[in-house]
C-alpha cells in the first residue's frame, strides 16, 4: 500500500470541499494526469465513526459505472492508521460553472445542445442503473480539454426503486431542488435529478443561476412566480405532502418571456423537464427523443467546445507541436503540397 | 407484501430452539463460527437479512485473503456488521454493535460502562474496518443470488401452478438454504445465478416436486431457461456444499 502513495506524485492543490481535498497528479506508471480526492478525516468524533459513509457511497457506485459521461474512478488507497482514503480519478480541467461564469466564452444554441446532449446521456445510464445522482448542478458536470462532459460527486447518489424504503428530502443544493423535495418528500425517482437538469440548462441560457432562493421556502416563491401555483388539479397529492405550505397564488409566466433567445424546440425541453408535478415530468430517454436534439443545428463536436482562456491557452501551447508532426509526415508524401488540376 | 419470505422470523423461530453458544469455546472452523455469530448478532440488531448476507460475505472475503490465526474473528465479524451496514445503506450504530458483540459473547453480562475496554473497542472496530477494506481492495460491492432466486421463483409461480405453490414452502425452503449456504466460505466460489438455482433444486427435492412440461434428461435441465452456463456436476456439487453446511452445525453444537 506503501507504493501507491508514491505512484500518484502531487502536482498541484485543486480545490477543497465539504468532505475532501482535491490534487491534481500525476501517475508514475504511466505518465496519466489525475486527480486524487482526499477525504478529509475530520473530527475525532468523525474518526470514531470509521470509513467515512459519502466516501464509501462513492467508492461502492463508482465502482459498478461506466460511461464516457460519468466520471471514472481509476483507484482507491488509504495511508497510514487514520481512517483517510483517497479516490482518484480522470482528471477534469474544468466544470459547467465555470464555463457559464466565464463571460469571455460564447455559447451558442450548438454549445448548449452538446453539453445538455453528454449530461443526459451520462444521466440517462445512471437511471437505467436504478441509481439517482441526487446532486446536479453545473459544478458538478466536469468538462476536459477534449470538451468531453463527465458527471461526478457521487456522495449523495443512492440507488433507488425500493418501494419500501424512505429517502430523506434533504438533498440537492437548494437551487436546483425539485418542488417535490422542498415540499419534503421522502419517496421520489428519477424526477428529482430531472428538474436539476432543468434548472441547469435554463442556467446555460441565463447565465446566471434561474431560481436562487436564499431559504427554502424563498425557492418555493421563485418556482412559483415562474411556474405558478400548484393545486390538486395539475399536481394530484401536493396538499398532503409532509411540508406542504400553501403559497400567495400567482401567475405562471410564459417560458418565451424568460428565456427570449430560445427557440420553440429548446422551450419545449425547458418546459418539459421543469413540470412542477413529478411524475408528469419528462425522463431521460424521453427528453433525449424531443425534435430539440435532431432539429438543427447540430450539437458542437467535443473539441470544438468554448473553454475557459486558462485551458484553451495551455492548448494551443501543445498546438505547434502537433502541427510540426503533421508537417514532418507530410514530407513522407501522405498530404499534398499542392493541388494540380 | 404476502410474496415476500420473511427469513427474519425463520431466525428468530430457529434461535428460540437453540441453546445459547458459547462462542469463546468454539473454533474457527473454516469461517462457519464467525459467520454464526455473524447472524446471530445481526439478527439482534434487527439489521436487514442482505446486510447480514452482506457481513458473512465480507467476512468469508477477508479470511480468504489472510492467515486466520493472526486475527479475532469476533472481531472482524463484528466490523464486517458494522461495513455492512454502511454498504447497505443500514444504519447500524457502532455502540448498538458493540454492546451486541459483548453481549453475545459474554451471555448474561451487563452492558459495557462507557470507558476503556468500550473505547478499545470501539476503537478496534474501525482500525480492522479500514483494515477489511484494505485487504479487500476497497472492492466491497457485492451481487447475491437473492434478486436471481426471487426472480427465478417468481417465474416458477406460474409454472408449478398456484395451489401446488402455495400449498408445499418451496419459496420458504430456498430461502432458507440460501440463508444458511452463507456459513460457508465456498460460497464465493459459485456465480451469484448458480447459487440461487441450487438452493430451490434442493427445495424442489426436498419435497419431491416434479416440474409439469419437462422431461428431465440428460440433455436439458428444467433450470436452462434461467441460467444457460450451469453444467450438471457443477450444479450437483453446490447442493452438496449446501447439504453440508447441516453437517458442520452438530460439530459445533455439541
Amino acid at each position: 500500500m506503501t507504493n501507491k502513495l508514491k505512484r500518484y506524485e502531487k502536482i498541484e492543490f485543486l480545490g477543497e470541499g465539504q468532505f475532501a481535498t482535491v490534487y491534481k497528479a500525476k501517475d508514475i506508471e504511466n505518465g496519466n494526469i489525475v486527480a486524487v480526492k482526499k477525504i478529509k478525516a475530520g473530527s475525532r468524533i468523525e474518526v470514531q465513526d470509521g470509513i467515512n459513509r459519502t466516501a464509501l457511497r462513492e467508492i461502492k457506485i463508482l465502482q459498478e459505472l461506466s460511461h464516457r459521461n460519468c466520471i471514472g474512478l481509476l483507484d482507491v488507497f488509504s495511508q497510514g492508521s487514520m481512517s483517510n482514503v483517497s479516490l482518484v480519478f480522470d482528471f477534469m480541467d474544468t466544470d459547467l460553472e465555470v464555463i457559464i461564469k466565464d463571460n469571455t466564452i460564447i455559447l451558442t444554441v450548438a454549445n448548449i445542445k452538446a453539453y445538455v446532449l453528454q449530461t443526459l446521456q451520462g444521466l440517462e445510464y445512471l437511471h437505467l442503473n436504478w441509481i439517482l445522482h441526487r446532486d446536479l448542478k453545473p459544478n458538478n458536470l466536469l468538462v476536459n480539454s477534449n470538451g468531453i462532459l463527465k458527471i461526478a460527486d457521487f456522495g449523495l447518489a443512492k440507488l433507488y426503486g425500493s418501494p419500501n424504503r424512505l429517502n430523506t428530502h434533504q438533498v440537492v443544493t437548494r437551487w436546483y431542488r425539485s418542488p417535490e423535495l422542498l415540499f419534503g418528500a421522502k419517496q421520489y425517482g428519477v424526477c428529482v435529478d430531472m428538474w436539476a437538469v432543468g434548472c441547469i440548462l435554463a442556467e446555460l441560457l441565463l447565465r446566471v443561476p434561474f431560481l436562487p432562493g436564499e431559504s427554502d421556502l424563498d425557492q418555493l416563491t421563485k418556482i412559483f412566480q415562474v411556474f405558478g401555483n400548484p393545486t390538486e388539479d395539475t399536481w394530484p397529492g401536493v396538499k398532503s405532502l409532509s411540508d406542504y405550505v400553501e403559497f400567495k397564488p400567482s401567475a405562471p409566466v410564459p417560458l418565451k418571456n424568460i428565456f427570449i433567445a430560445a427557440g420553440d424546440d429548446l422551450l419545449d425541453v425547458i418546459g418539459g423537464l421543469l413540470v412542477l408535478n413529478p411524475l408528469k415530468r419528462k425522463n431521460c430517454t424521453d427528453t433525449l427523443k424531443m425534435l430539440f436534439f435532431s432539429n438543427k443545428p447540430t450539437p458542437t463536436v467535443n473539441s470544438k467546445l468554448p473553454l475557459p482562456q486558462s485551458i484553451k491557452s495551455v492548448k494551443e501551447l501543445e498546438k505547434p507541436s502537433l502541427k510540426r508532426k503533421l508537417l514532418d509526415s507530410g514530407e513522407g508524401g501522405t498530404l499534398p503540397k499542392r493541388l494540380f488540376f | 407484501m404476502k410474496d415476500v419470505i420473511d427469513v427474519m422470523e425463520l431466525q428468530r423461530e430457529k434461535s428460540r430452539r437453540v441453546q445459547p453458544l458459547d462462542y469463546r469455546q468454539l473454533d474457527f472452523s473454516g469461517g462457519f463460527t464467525p459467520a454464526r455469530f455473524i447472524f446471530e448478532c445481526g439478527v439482534k440488531l434487527h439489521a436487514q437479512p442482505l446486510t447480514i448476507a452482506t457481513a458473512t460475505i465480507l467476512m468469508h472475503r477477508f479470511f480468504k485473503e489472510v492467515d486466520q490465526a493472526n486475527y479475532d474473528c469476533f472481531l472482524i465479524a463484528a466490523s464486517t456488521l458494522y461495513l455492512a451496514g454502511k454498504v447497505k445503506d443500514d444504519p447500524l450504530k457502532i455502540r448498538d454493535i458493540i454492546n451486541v458483540a459483548h453481549n453475545t459473547l459474554h451471555r448474561g453480562s451487563s452492558p459495557l460502562e462507557i470507558g476503556d475496554e468500550y473505547w478499545n473497542m470501539r476503537d478496534a472496530i474501525v482500525q480492522a474496518e479500514l483494515l477489511i477494506m484494505r485487504i479487500l481492495k476497497f472492492e466491497v460491492s457485492i451481487v447475491h443470488p437473492h434478486k436471481y432466486m426471487l426472480h427465478y421463483l417468481r417465474s416458477m409461480d406460474g409454472w408449478l401452478g398456484k395451489e401446488q405453490c402455495n400449498a408445499i414452502p418451496i419459496a420458504r425452503t430456498a430461502a432458507s438454504f440460501l440463508q444458511d449456504y452463507h456459513h460457508d466460505p465456498s460460497i464465493l466460489e459459485y456465480s451469484p445465478q448458480h447459487v440461487a438455482v441450487a438452493c430451490i433444486s434442493l427445495a424442489l427435492q426436498c419435497y419431491g416436486v416434479r416440474l409439469p412440461l419437462i422431461e428431465d434428461n440428460d440433455d436439458e435441465a428444467w433450470y436452462s431457461i434461467f441460467v444457460k452456463d450451469l453444467q450438471k456436476d457443477k450444479h450437483w456439487e453446490i447442493m452438496e456444499k449446501v447439504m453440508e453446511v447441516y453437517n458442520k452445525e452438530p460439530e459445533i453444537v455439541n
